[in-house]
Parts: C-alpha cells; sequence; structure tokens
C-alpha cells in the first residue's frame, strides 16, 4: 500500500506541477539515514520522484502552508494532519483556495529516531481516532469507517499519582527543557507572531532556561493548545529531551471533550469552544 | 609500555575526586545519556556513545549571573560572578573536548570572558576515547580523530583490563597523583570514524554559495527551532537580561541562537535576518566561512549531534557536500 502511495502522490505531483495549478508540492522523501522520511519540498516536476509515503512520514506538514505566503501549494496530509488544517483554516491563518490537499489514509506511524528503524507505532497512532483525512481535494487509500473510541488511560495513570509524586515528576520533567522552543515550532497550532514567552512587556515568562521558568513556558504553552491541540504530537516528537509533552496536551483535549463534547479540527468552520460564549454553559458553576 | 588503571582502581580514583570536587560525569537519565554532577560512581554510564546534550553547559551554562548590584545609600555596588569550586568532567569524548578549545577563540580573545576563563582553569577533562564510533560521527572529516588527546587533561581508552591512560598536561597529572597505574602490553586500538565528509575547502565554497538559491530551499524545511544551536559543542551565542528584586539586579546571560526571531530583531522591530534562507544561511556560514576566518578552525567538530536531533533531517554532512558542488557551480557561473 505504501508503494501504491508513493506512486499516486508522485503522479499527482507531477500533474499539479505540470498543469500550474500549484507552485510547490510539500510531502515527504527519504532523509540522510536511509530509513526515515523527511519533508520536502517540490518545485519542479523532474523533482517528483523525489517523493515517498512509508510509515516513517511523521512530520505534520501543514505548518509550512503558513510560510507559503498564499502561494498555491499542495500538501500531502495524513488524518491528524487534516485536523490541523482544518484548525489553522477555522482561525483564519489559511486561504483554502490556494491549497491542493493530498489525503492519505494513515494506517499510523512508527516511532521516529535518525538512524532508528521502528515498527512499534507511536503512541498518538495507537490511540489514533482520525485515520481518514477529513479534508482533501484527492484521496489516496479506504477510509476508516469505524474509529476507536477515546482511550485516556495515560492520562488517569498520571492523575493517579498524588499531587507530591505528580509535582515531582513534572518538576524532573521540566528540568532537562533547555528551552528550544522546537515543540512551538513545530506545532500547527502555534503561530502567533510574538509568543507570549518572547514578550518583554510585559515579560511573562523570565528568560532562565531554570526548572521555574521551564514549568511555565511549558504549562502556559499548554493552555494555549486548550481545545485546539489537535493530537498531532509532532511537540513531543521534536523534544531533544523527551518530555512527555503529550501527557499535558490530553489531559486539556480530555477536559475540553468532557465539558464541551469538542474536538478541535474536525470541521474547517468550527468555533473552538474557548473562543465563544453560550448562555447556557455553567460548566458546574452555580449548579 | 603502555599505563593502564584498572576499572575498580577508576572507580575509586573517581570516588576519590568527587570528595573535594564537583565530578560531571555522563548519567542515564530515562533514555537519554546526560552530563550532570554524580555523588556516586554508581550514577556514572561507563557504556555510550555520547551524550544527548554536549559538556559546553559546564563552561557556558544555558543560565549563568554575570554579576549583581545592589544599590544602597546612593551607591552602586557591583559583585561580579565567582566560580570558586574546582570541578572534573569524567567521559568528554574528543570531539566534544575539542569544541570547547574551539570557543576558545572567541571566549578567551582580548579581553577574555571572565566566567568562561574561570571555569577553564577550574576544570579538569578526563577524555574517554571512542572505541566505537555511532552513525552519525565524523570527527574525521573534520580534523579531529576518535582518540584525539590534544583537547584533554588525561585521555583514557578502555581495553581488556582497565583503561589505558595518557596523561597530557599538568592538571592532568596532578590530578592522577598518588594514583597506582600498571605497566601493560596491551596497545590500545584507535577505530576509524567517517572521514569521507569533504570539508577541505569549504570555506571558499560557503562564500561562493552566498547568494544560492540553495539557502532559501533548505530553509523551506527548517522549523527554526534551537535545537542544533544548543545540542552543539561550538554553538557559543547567549542573550542577556537584568532581573531586579528590590534593590538588587541580577545581569544573567542565557543560550540563544541565530535560528530565533529575537536574535536579530533590533529596535522598531526591523530584522535584518527575518527571511528564512538568510536566517538558516547564518548558521551553516558562520561555522563554515565567519569562525574559521576570524579564528583559524571550522566551527564544527563532527559530533553529529545536530544530525540526530534534528526533527526535519537538516545535516551538516549533506550540506557540506552540497556546497561543495554549488560553490563550484556558482563560481563557473552556472548559477
Amino acid at each position: 500500500m505504501e508503494t501504491e502511495y508513493t506512486k499516486q502522490i508522485r503522479d499527482k505531483a507531477r500533474e499539479l506541477l505540470e498543469n500550474g495549478t500549484v507552485e510547490c508540492v510539500i510531502g515527504y522523501e527519504t532523509g540522510t539515514d536511509g530509513i526515515n522520511a523527511r519533508p520536502a519540498f517540490i518545485y519542479d516536476p523532474a523533482d517528483v520522484e523525489r517523493l515517498v509515503f512509508d510509515n516513517t512520514c511523521s512530520h505534520n506538514l501543514v505548518k509550512y502552508l503558513l510560510n507559503m505566503k498564499g502561494k498555491p501549494t499542495a500538501v500531502v496530509v495524513k488524518g491528524c494532519d487534516s485536523r490541523a488544517l482544518n484548525l489553522l483554516l477555522a482561525e483564519k491563518q489559511l486561504q483554502r483556495d490556494n491549497i491542493y490537499v493530498i489525503g492519505v489514509v494513515c494506517p499510523g506511524v512508527v516511532e521516529w529516531g535518525w538512524n532508528k528503524q521502528s515498527d512499534k507505532l507511536q503512541k498518538r497512532c495507537v490511540l489514533c481516532r482520525q485515520h481518514t483525512p477529513l479534508i482533501h481535494d484527492i484521496l489516496l487509500g479506504e477510509p476508516v469507517t469505524e474509529e476507536p473510541p477515546p482511550d485516556f488511560t495515560d492520562v488517569a495513570e498520571m492523575e493517579a499519582m498524588s499531587s507530591e509524586e505528580r509535582a515531582a515528576f513534572w518538576q524532573e520533567q521540566v528540568e532537562r527543557c533547555i528551552r528550544c522552543y522546537a515543540c512551538r515550532q513545530a506545532c500547527p497550532g502555534c503561530y502567533c507572531i510574538d509568543c507570549f514567552v518572547e514578550q518583554l512587556d510585559p515579560e511573562w515568562v523570565g528568560i532562565r532556561i531554570a526548572p521555574g521558568e521551564n514549568l511555565m513556558w511549558n504549562t502556559i504553552r499548554a493552555f494555549h493548545l486548550a481545545g485546539r491541540c489537535v493530537a498531532c504530537n509532532e511537540c513531543e516528537r521534536v523534544c531533544p529531551v523527551n518530555i512527555p509533552l503529550s501527557l499535558l496536551n490530553r489531559k486539556l483535549e480530555q477536559e475540553v471533550l468532557d465539558l464541551f463534547d469538542y474536538r478541535p479540527g474536525m470541521s474547517e468552520d468550527a468555533i473552538a469552544p474557548l473562543i465563544t460564549f453560550k448562555k447556557d454553559e455553567k460548566l458546574g458553576i452555580g449548579e | 609500555m603502555t599505563k593502564v588503571l584498572g576499572r575498580s582502581e577508576l572507580e575509586s580514583w573517581l570516588g576519590e575526586i568527587m570528595r573535594e570536587r564537583t565530578l560531571v560525569a555522563p548519567r542515564r537519565i530515562d533514555d537519554l545519556v546526560l552530563f550532570t554532577p554524580v555523588q556516586s560512581v554508581d550514577e556514572i554510564a561507563f557504556d555510550f556513545d555520547n551524550t544527548n546534550l554536549s559538556p559546553k553547559e559546564f563552561f557556558f551554562p544555558r543560565t549563568e549571573t554575570l554579576f549583581t548590584t545592589v544599590y544602597k545609600d546612593g551607591e552602586v555596588e557591583l559583585t561580579p560572578a565567582v566560580i570558586d569550586r574546582e570541578t572534573v568532567i569524567f567521559g568528554i569524548r574528543p570531539c566534544d573536548a575539542r569544541g570547547i578549545a574551539i570557543c576558545d577563540g572567541p571566549y578567551l580573545g582580548d579581553p577574555p570572558d571572565s566566567l568562561w576563563a574561570q571555569h577553564r582553569e577550574k576544570t579538569t577533562l578526563i577524555g574517554l576515547a571512542c572505541t566505537r564510533p555511532a552513525p552519525q560521527c565524523f570527527c574525521s572529516s573534520m580534523g579531529s580523530a576518535p582518540n584525539d588527546s590534544s583537547n584533554v587533561d588525561i585521555l583514557l581508552t578502555e581495553v581488556e583490563d582497565g583503561y589505558a591512560v595518557e596523561v597530557i598536561t599538568e592538571k592532568g597529572e596532578n590530578l592522577l597523583q598518588g594514583v597506582e597505574l600498571k605497566d601493560s602490553d596491551v596497545k590500545p586500538v584507535a577505530p576509524s570514524c567517517d572521514a569521507s565528509v569533504p570539508a577541505d575547502g569549504i570555506v571558499e565554497a560557503v562564500k561562493k554559495s552566498f547568494d544560492d538559491i540553495y539557502w532559501s530551499r533548505l530553509a523551506d524545511r527548517c522549523i527554526h527551532c534551537n535545537i542544533c544551536a544548543y545540542v552543539c559543542p561550538t554553538c557559543y551565542c547567549f542573550d542577556i537580561r537584568d532581573y531586579k528584586r528590590g534593590d538588587v539586579i541580577e545581569r544573567i546571560r542565557t543560550w540563544e541562537s541565530c535560528q530565533s526571531k529575537g536574535f536579530t530583531r533590533i529596535a522598531g522591530g526591523y530584522d535584518p535576518r527575518a527571511d528564512k534562507g538568510s536566517r538558516l544561511r547564518q548558521r551553516f556560514c558562520h561555522k563554515l566561512l565567519y569562525f574559521p576566518e576570524q579564528f583559524g578552525p571550522l566551527g564544527c567538530v563532527g559530533c553529529g549531534r545536530c544530525v540526530v536531533a534534528c526533527p526535519v533531517n537538516i545535516d551538516i554532512r549533506e550540506i557540506i557536500s552540497d556546497i561543495q558542488e554549488t560553490g563550484a557551480k556558482v563560481g563557473q557561473g552556472s548559477n
């Protein structure tokens, strides 16, 4: 199936570039380890043979559309990535007309590491509830019709700790954070021109790379993704010191699901619960 | 004759070092190996390729206080930071030791950076030669070798019955005083490391490639995080900020990187390096052009950390090869 996808993506990319529908196709090519995929930007039909699709195509390519400045672009999108695309369309960061979506029904991607060959699915893929892209101009593969129910076992395990244990756990995790901001840079939901962490007036978080500031940074970033995180889990994949950021994001995902019955990125015109107000929303207050 | 230190003698020596000095050593934390201060020999990882983060942070910490000032009775009293504790780093790889020596260029110039100079003076390096270079390693391409002893105080090489010991400096000699070494016929074997990255002539090639579209095409893929700079043993840029608590002001510096937006943005909001291509190019021009022009060596030691850690496979080995070709092409006027 993967080689089939590769062929279909190449054919479509060639067609779109040759007939001038798009200026660039964002897909995947094999990286320098000869094992794992990396993002590829194809401008010339002669280069489409570089494109591949296999179970190492982990990267969420939707984030790159923000750099294309309205240039007609095609992008290869998996199920989770399609939710990111919907999120950015709903938040008016992208224009649908300029984007050609090559949707791929995703069988899941494997754990990623330079020069590491793995056959173990990533955690987000084991828990995935959106194998089929929600938005596409062409769909490759057979849509998956039945998706599993939500599973928040990992969050429950974290919450089973006492608050002291949990505090110690997170303290230890964020202590090794080097504030490289790779989580933010990889996240499709993080597109602020001036991220709070870099604002000087007011200065929300100091620049010290130290436990207190690191905890503040990681916590606030998670809150900014509440009701917006599409569970592509790129933040956790890219973290160079393996901080389990999905636990924070998934805790908030669960809260939003429980309170509002809402999953971000499911349609391109969804209004996120945290940016709107309904009179009948009491959320337990005064009830 | 080779001088050999037995494994248990090594452990008791390290235990002794710990009593009087801070001992920094590689340690397994979850699935990472990181240099941290250790309190017991059991915490030390002896069998590792290399650490996920470079040991530069023991000379150039992620965050460090430069000085504090106190305003009292109309007078400002300034207290510069003083590094008083002796530190020993055990297990530093030859590539990383070379990284520290390379940073001496900018940091020990005239005037020297006082904190870097103090860390250098107070720190002794016990190098551990690589017996098994990892797939990402290319130190031999960058003018070093897995058993390069030129930038450590003592070099240890694992042999059958312990560690072969080479004492390089007086500092190393002092640290080993009273430690009994056995004479042995064993000859430490130097493994080979990837020497195929075409670094010869790269300075000129990068210069020629400056205006090539290569950089903006490469930057398409870059997400401009700071991983490469922060894991790199030779990236030494920082940001400075003052923090005020009452009458006390603390001036600190922290790691910063040319890939971050705030790095080049100036008063009024203008950013002379705003586009992705020129921002990414800066990293490689600094390592492969500006640094060697200013200080001599290339600003890369071939540790391969950025190769492994980059989330989008921006691979300096590939870039060096590409630029040798691109630079040649541009040189022929076929841009």
